[in-house]
């Protein structure tokens, strides 16, 4: 424990070299003393000169194991919430997320007014990119447009939620895993909730199929909105389609991941390829659909459901192409 | 059965029909701490404990009777005594706290045993059964959702024989409910206990000063303290609330905060050098491979315990606090 306490707080610059390697020196004496009485005192009596004992890249071998044990988690509080948000690493994330919103994506929002002012509430977006990166955007305009605390949740993938290593961070920043329960529960709870009806079929698309909406699951964003009676808000996202352009697929042997996208920079340029590119970003927010009056047993008409979320499905598809019409460039 | 088997009793006269409670698993902590303090109560209750052998410390109020639900012929014997002491509710906590190497017995105790317990109470005429069950047999799987309700279906890990057992002892337990609509059949599931006191293959593991724990994941835990559920049991052995209910503590907290909260030197290992190297630590002594350990410190298994503290109360502490109890009763070095 005494070891953490590293001699470099005592050295000033401006003194010379001497009398600093003297203190330097003076200071180490002191605590390897004191190391060693510790060891006396509680090491149960095993006190054997330390310099035969230890290796010599003890102290490096030590801060590898102390990184390595903290691995992913040397960044947040002791609290989470009850689906392991972080405020400590969200706060942290903010500055970053404000800087993809204004600088990298330059985000145009339109529609603003359309969104309640407070939850419970789904918004229902289009995916693109393998990477959460809307989910994130979205969950900060609404953050911006109301307030930190009406921060929404935002739905993951099963296979991204469950990846080792990713799983831990997404929880922090607000990723939940996409399912039924967890929507009823944060709704019930009165949270913002975006889902992605595509899933998977959204986030793997290739660039031909760009701006293009999925089949939206087996309707259970509609039904879960009519048994809870939570407004619907379809929101379109565009740009996030040629952050990621994926060029085709690339299954590997062995399923760690569902596929490799491959994309002009990635895998050609390795890590830095899997930066999302500076694309300029559109979110259009449309009215909220009126599900209300239709009642939670509206929810067993199976046909219903589906033409429901068949329109919901239309509406977003309209406001893409709102945003895909007004934008006047990929870049700009 | 019963009316042969209970004519030869001699206390039979002297019993008061109400208020009488039989608890099985004295050695278990459920079983033990909850006959002390049935006990401890100021009405006329009675209660009657059930083991293999009396234990060390048995209270003085309470009645011993000798019962092992291992033997095939233990449903007989139990409903001798069930209708002798004229029992109305049965606590059925005879379950293993830690599994252990002999697959055999275990499933001979926790299933069969069980059922023994389902059938005596049957032929006996018990008003109520309490069951202690646990919120393991959700089992951690990756698909799970972030709260785990009752109506969840019991998915167990494959390779925890323990967890198999109690599976099959629950379903067999619903069937026989559904065949005896007239008896109260009460399941609590705790989730991990933790507390000063509580002594298991989970708390010896987390006791350890350094511990190996799974790579690349870190879950949300759920903890509840051993007082909220001793506290849950007697109540459910004295009021009535027929059902499932999750006991758990209130908040979750990362794996890796507990372990910072402990200040735990902690390393994080690739699962297969994790279940080659941290085999004993772990499953050292309960016959189940590693993964059957480890996989609940890698995927989510949170249950819901909101229908539970609408019955019985908000738990006194939350994981939090039930894992400070725990660390701060072992005299582990720092806390905060």
């Amino acid at each position: 424990m005494s070891d953490d306490a590293s001699p470099k707080g005592a050295i000033t610059s401006e003194r010379p070299d001497e009398e600093r390697a003297a203190e330097l020196a003076a200071v180490r004496e002191a605590l390897e003393g004191l190391r060693r009485e510790l060891q006396l005192r509680f090491g149960g009596g095993a006190a054997e000169p330390a310099g035969e004992r230890s290796l010599p890249n003890a102290e490096l071998f030590a801060d590898l194991r102390r990184s390595l044990a903290t691995l992913g988690m040397s960044e947040r509080s002791g609290e989470v919430d009850e689906f392991g948000m972080d405020e400590v690493v969200v706060r942290r994330a903010r500055p970053v997320l404000q800087f993809l919103y204004d600088r990298y994506w330059r985000v145009d929002l339109a529609g603003a007014e359309h969104l309640p002012e407070k939850g419970p509430c789904l918004l229902v977006a289009n995916r693109s990119g393998l990477l959460p990166y809307d989910g994130l955007i979205i969950t900060h305009t609404v953050e911006q447009l109301r307030s930190p605390a009406a921060r929404p949740r935002f739905f993951v993938a099963d296979w991204l939620m469950t990846l080792p290593f990713a799983q831990p961070y997404l929880a922090r920043l607000g990723g939940v895993r996409a399912c039924r329960e967890n929507a009823e529960r944060l709704l019930g709870d009165g949270h913002f909730v975006v889902v992605f009806p595509e899933g998977m079929k959204g986030a793997a698309k290739v660039f031909r199929d760009r701006y293009r909406l999925q089949r939206f699951g087996r309707g259970g964003v509609i039904r879960v909105a009519l048994e809870t009676g939570v407004p619907v808000v379809p929101i379109g996202i565009v740009g996030a389609e040629e952050a990621h352009p994926v060029l085709f697929k690339w299954t590997p042997p062995g399923r760690v991941l569902p596929f490799v996208p491959v994309t002009p920079t990635f895998p050609l340029l390795g890590p830095l390829g899997a930066l999302p590119l500076p694309t300029k970003w559109m979110v259009r927010i449309g009215a909220p659909l009126e599900l209300s009056e239709l009642g939670p047993e509206a929810a067993r008409d199976e046909l219903l459901l589906s033409r429901l979320t068949e329109d919901l499905r239309a509406e977003i598809q309209a406001l893409v192409d709102t945003g895909l019409r007004e934008r006047e460039g990929v870049w700009s | 059965m019963s009316s042969e088997a209970t004519s030869h009793l001699t206390r039979r006269s002297t019993l008061s029909a109400p208020g009488v409670i039989a608890v099985t698993g004295l050695e278990s902590f459920i079983g033990s701490q909850l006959v002390r303090r049935l006990v401890g109560r100021p009405a006329g209750l009675r209660v009657v404990g059930l083991d293999q052998r009396r234990p060390m410390r048995f209270p003085e109020g309470a009645r011993f009777a000798k019962l092992d639900l291992t033997r095939p012929t233990a449903d007989g014997a139990l409903a001798e005594v069930l209708a002798a002491e004229r029992v109305e509710a049965v606590v059925h906590a005879a379950f293993r706290t830690n599994p252990t190497p002999d697959l055999e017995l275990d499933h001979e105790l926790e299933t069969i045993g069980s059922l023994h317990v389902m059938n005596a109470c049957a032929a006996a005429k018990v008003k109520r059964l309490v069951v202690a069950s646990s919120t393991e047999l959700y089992g951690p799987w990756p698909d799970n959702p972030n709260f785990l309700t009752e109506r969840h279906p019991l998915r167990g890990h494959p390779q925890a024989h323990s967890v198999r057992d109690r599976i099959e002892m629950e379903s067999l337990l619903a069937d026989w409910s559904a065949r005896h609509p007239d008896v109260e059949v009460t399941v609590l599931r705790p989730c991990w206990i933790f507390g000063p006191t509580y002594w298991s293959r989970v708390t010896r593991y987390f006791s350890l000063p350094a511990l190996a724990v799974p790579l690349g994941y870190d879950p949300l835990m759920q903890l509840v303290h051993e007082e909220d559920v001793v506290r849950a049991f007697e109540l459910a052995a004295l009021q009535s609330c027929p059902g499932i209910y999750n006991l758990v503590g209130s908040g979750v907290l990362p794996l890796s905060t507990l372990l910072r909260l402990a200040d735990k030197q902690t390393w994080r290992l690739p699962g297969p050098l994790l279940h080659r190297l941290a085999y004993f630590p772990s499953q050292g002594q309960t016959g189940d491979p590693p993964e059957a350990f480890y996989d609940y410190l890698r995927y989510l298994w949170v249950a819901d315990g909101r229908r539970g503290w609408d019955v019985f109360g908000e738990p006194v502490y939350s994981t939090r606090e039930a894992w400070i109890s725990f660390v701060s009763s072992r005299r582990m070095r720092r806390y905060r």
